[in-house]
């Protein structure tokens, strides 16, 4: 019961953190009236890969993903999670990159990155290496902290709304089911850690439900709040839409200055959690695929998050970083399909008995 | 005088207490041996006489006076340690451990030092094992509560008691508690030489265990499938394991309305918080972030912190040690003095550092609500390991800010989510019989 809450939790606030940033920019180019309805599209696509993933699942009780690639064969395993483990690493580097740059505009603009980006690894490694349960336990607190600050940002930032800036509301070329960055946006909904923690509970999609109706109303809003604010020709042109729009706000009878300290206040929550969990699921192939002590798994975090650390301090520039980031999701977005679905047939064939596969 | 006597008595001839009391009963003398310190020797002789009146034999009266007959010499030993009257029998050959009239070591039954519940029942725990035992059974009648003992150390065997109730307590938890408290080998000193046997957590503030004075709280926590030790000569019972929950929620609570607790829970609640940040939030806006304030608000800060020489960090910390030294330096001094301090902190904390411009009016309001926040929560340790974590935030926020904060509030967050004792997490509410509930 319990573990099911908490897994909700983290479900949202993973998707609230990869939402935050990059994600507006991602639809305002896809589409110029009527987002709504590409906002729709994808999370219909993603309630659909979440329903397949955990059909595939349901067919290995008390098994995780890789668990059952590693039923499939070694090589299947190498072939499939190590570029995964990869694509994780530079995620993983390029997220916090990415917040420390927005952190550091709102909190420190003079201050050097890397001191602020070290600290925010540092305790994602800690939480990584202390394992699920204080990333679970942690998050549910994390989040009644961070969600009141999210409804506050969104609450108050009704009173710049323009509605004459989203209209019209109703278009229905859908061209951009065809468009390629459409399915990039599924990158932006990590679900995929939802298989690696199957194996000590019993998740059933309609537990997801709740967290996806959220998740997808967040989605909306933060798509939505810079529309009413500056309209689709001037947000196209704006490098953070939802920062700026909540920098926009001004409430005279609230005593502090600017709503962004909220926004990010929120933001460094939602970042060491999220980071700890891909860190956490980088930690758990490897010691599946190489069959290490969980002594040892800590040595192997640490090693890999100095390779982000690493890689994520040598990237010049941030517009070099936004660029890497949606490459990197694309690439996640490309899992996100190819590991729910490869499970999915996995699961449909040995339940037929093709490989004899027995319970 | 046979030989098991006379080695007895060689083996105790440094100790001036003890003595070997020689009586005459059925015309056929016997042996009284024990501490003069811890037998009331005339009442003892009293009784003694007293059962021999109406008994025909020296065997017969050992049968009445006692389960204990004819035992090994090591275990008479023990028996005199342990502050019982052993009886002899002029040959030697057969003995009694009998439980004597003992001198009275004990202070009654009083009301609780630590704590000061309002509404509730005012008995605390006392000094002796078997009193507190028998609070707990006799508010506490029911044949599942189950009660193991043991005896551990390595100079003194200290007496140390579980008690769980079979069918709640989960019996995983159980039998890895009893495995752990037989593995122990060094003397069991202090609640923290205990703590040290559930596991590795050398360098945490938070114990595993939590002390409690009132037998209410205890049964409480026995409902609730946790496990309760007591330590002989320790007037606490010591619940495991200790969840953040007894820090914020009392037994006694509701004793009030429901939505009267809840609101009490929520104090406690702001009051934890408030202990965390409070001081960090201060040097944060004042020191690294003052653009967040609104204008006019950011002019009166500025204005309370004009002339004044130190940085905002240093003032502040400056001011949370003074104020940690005097709530420590009024538990060390005598009652008589404890207020003189108060008076004498209270003048140079209120009036004279703010009109010599050492610190800002602004701080003190804030280091008293600080400390006034951090006394809401229950429980002395608990209030003590929250002004511990304070500092680190406060360190963070003089180089990050409000970011600063914010990190260290999440990390302190993380860090106490990390702690478990033999897997049960200490950010929970709840033991469910076999896991964890959040």
């Amino acid at each position: 019961m319990t573990n099911r809450i908490q897994i909700g939790v983290i479900f949202i606030i993973i998707n609230l953190s990869f939402g935050y940033l990059v994600y507006p920019n991602l639809i305002y180019t896809l589409a110029k009236t009527a987002h709504w309805e590409v906002v729709l599209c994808q999370a219909f696509l993603q309630l659909l890969l979440i329903w397949i993933y955990f059909k595939g699942l349901s067919f290995f009780p008390e098994k995780d993903v890789i668990d059952i690639y590693l039923k499939m064969g070694r090589w299947f395993t190498f072939i499939f999670l190590t570029p995964l483990i990869i694509n994780l690493v530079t995620l993983f580097a390029l997220n916090i990159r990415l917040h420390t740059e927005v952190i550091i505009s709102i909190f420190l603009p003079r201050t050097p990155y890397w001191s602020i980006m070290i600290l925010l690894f540092f305790i994602s490694i800690y939480t990584a290496v202390k394992g699920l349960g204080t990333i679970l336990r942690s998050s549910v607190i994390i989040f009644l902290i961070v969600i009141p600050l999210v409804l506050l940002n969104i609450f108050t930032s009704v009173v710049n709304f323009d509605v004459h800036n989203v209209t019209p509301s109703w278009s229905l070329p859908h061209k951009f089911l065809f468009n390629i960055k459409f399915l990039y946006l599924i990158g932006f909904s990590s679900f995929l850690f939802l298989g690696f923690i199957s194996s000590n509970t019993k998740l059933k999609l309609r537990h997801l439900l709740v967290p996806w109706v959220s998740v997808t109303l967040f989605f909306l809003t933060v798509v939505y709040i810079p529309l009413f604010i500056f309209g689709q020709e001037a947000v196209v042109t704006l490098n953070n839409p939802f920062l700026e729009a909540m920098d926009s706000i001004d409430i005279s009878w609230f005593s502090f200055n600017r709503q962004a300290i909220f926004f990010g206040v929120s933001l460094v929550g939602l970042v060491i959690l999220t980071n700890a969990v891909l860190l956490w699921m980088i930690g758990q192939i490897i010691q599946k695929m190489l069959k290490r002590q969980k002594e040892e798994l800590s040595y192997w975090m640490m090693a890999i998050s100095m390779i982000a650390v690493i890689l994520s301090i040598f990237i010049p520039s941030k517009s070099l970083i936004e660029k890497y980031f949606l490459w990197s999701t694309n690439v996640q977005a490309f899992f996100m399909f190819v590991i729910p679905i490869t499970i999915f047939i996995y699961g449909f064939l040995a339940k037929r008995g093709v490989f004899g596969y027995e319970k | 005088m046979r030989n098991i006597v006379k080695e007895i008595e060689s083996k105790f001839s440094n100790h001036d207490d003890f003595f070997i009391e020689e009586e005459l009963v059925d015309s056929s003398a016997i042996y009284l041996i024990g501490y003069k310190t811890l037998v009331d020797l005339t009442k003892s002789k009293l009784y003694v006489h007293q059962m021999a009146a109406s008994t025909n034999s020296v065997k017969e009266l050992f049968t009445n006076l006692s389960g204990q007959i004819n035992v090994e010499s090591e275990q008479v030993i023990k028996a005199v340690l342990e502050g019982n009257l052993v009886i002899f029998s002029h040959n030697g050959e057969e003995n009694a451990v009998v439980d004597p009239i003992v001198q009275n070591l004990r202070s009654s039954i009083a009301e609780p030092k630590n704590e000061s519940p309002i509404y509730s029942s005012l008995d605390a725990f006392g000094e002796d094992i078997n009193t507190n035992l028998g609070m707990i059974r006799k508010r506490l009648g029911s044949e599942n509560l189950c009660h193991c003992s043991y005896q551990v150390g390595e100079l003194e065997k200290r007496k140390l008691s579980m008690l769980y109730i079979k069918g709640r307590t989960p019996n995983a938890l159980i039998e890895k508690v009893d495995h752990q408290l037989k593995q122990i080998k060094s003397d069991i000193e202090t609640i923290d030489d205990l703590n040290k046997q559930f596991g590795q957590r050398r360098l945490s503030p938070v114990s595993h265990l939590f002390a409690t004075e009132l037998p209410i709280q205890a049964i409480h926590s026995l409902k609730k499938n946790r496990i309760v030790f007591f330590l002989d000569n320790c007037p606490f019972a010591l619940v495991f394991p200790h969840l953040i929950g007894d820090m914020l929620s009392s037994v006694n609570d509701r004793n009030f309305p429901f939505i009267l607790s809840v609101l009490l829970r929520i104090f406690r609640v702001i009051g934890a918080f408030a202990t965390l940040i409070l001081p960090a939030l201060y040097v944060a806006l004042v020191s690294v972030n003052p653009e967040v304030f609104k204008t006019d608000l950011a002019l009166f800060v500025a204005k309370s912190r004009e002339g004044i020489p130190l940085s905002a960090f240093l003032e502040t910390i400056a001011m949370v040690v003074l104020v940690d030294l005097i709530l420590e330096a009024i538990v060390r001094l005598p009652k008589s003095v404890g207020p003189a301090i108060t008076m004498v902190g209270g003048v140079i904390l209120g009036q004279a550092m703010v009109e010599a411009k050492l610190v800002s009016n602004l701080l003190v309001i804030v280091i008293t609500a600080v400390v006034i926040a951090s006394s809401a929560v229950i429980g002395m340790q608990n209030s003590l390991y929250i002004r511990l974590l304070k500092y680190p935030i406060l360190i963070l926020a003089s180089i990050f800010g409000i970011l600063g904060v914010c990190i260290g509030f999440i990390f302190t967050v993380i860090y106490l989510a990390s702690l478990t004792s033999n897997d049960i997490p200490y950010i929970t509410f709840q033991i469910g019989q076999k896991g964890d509930v959040k």
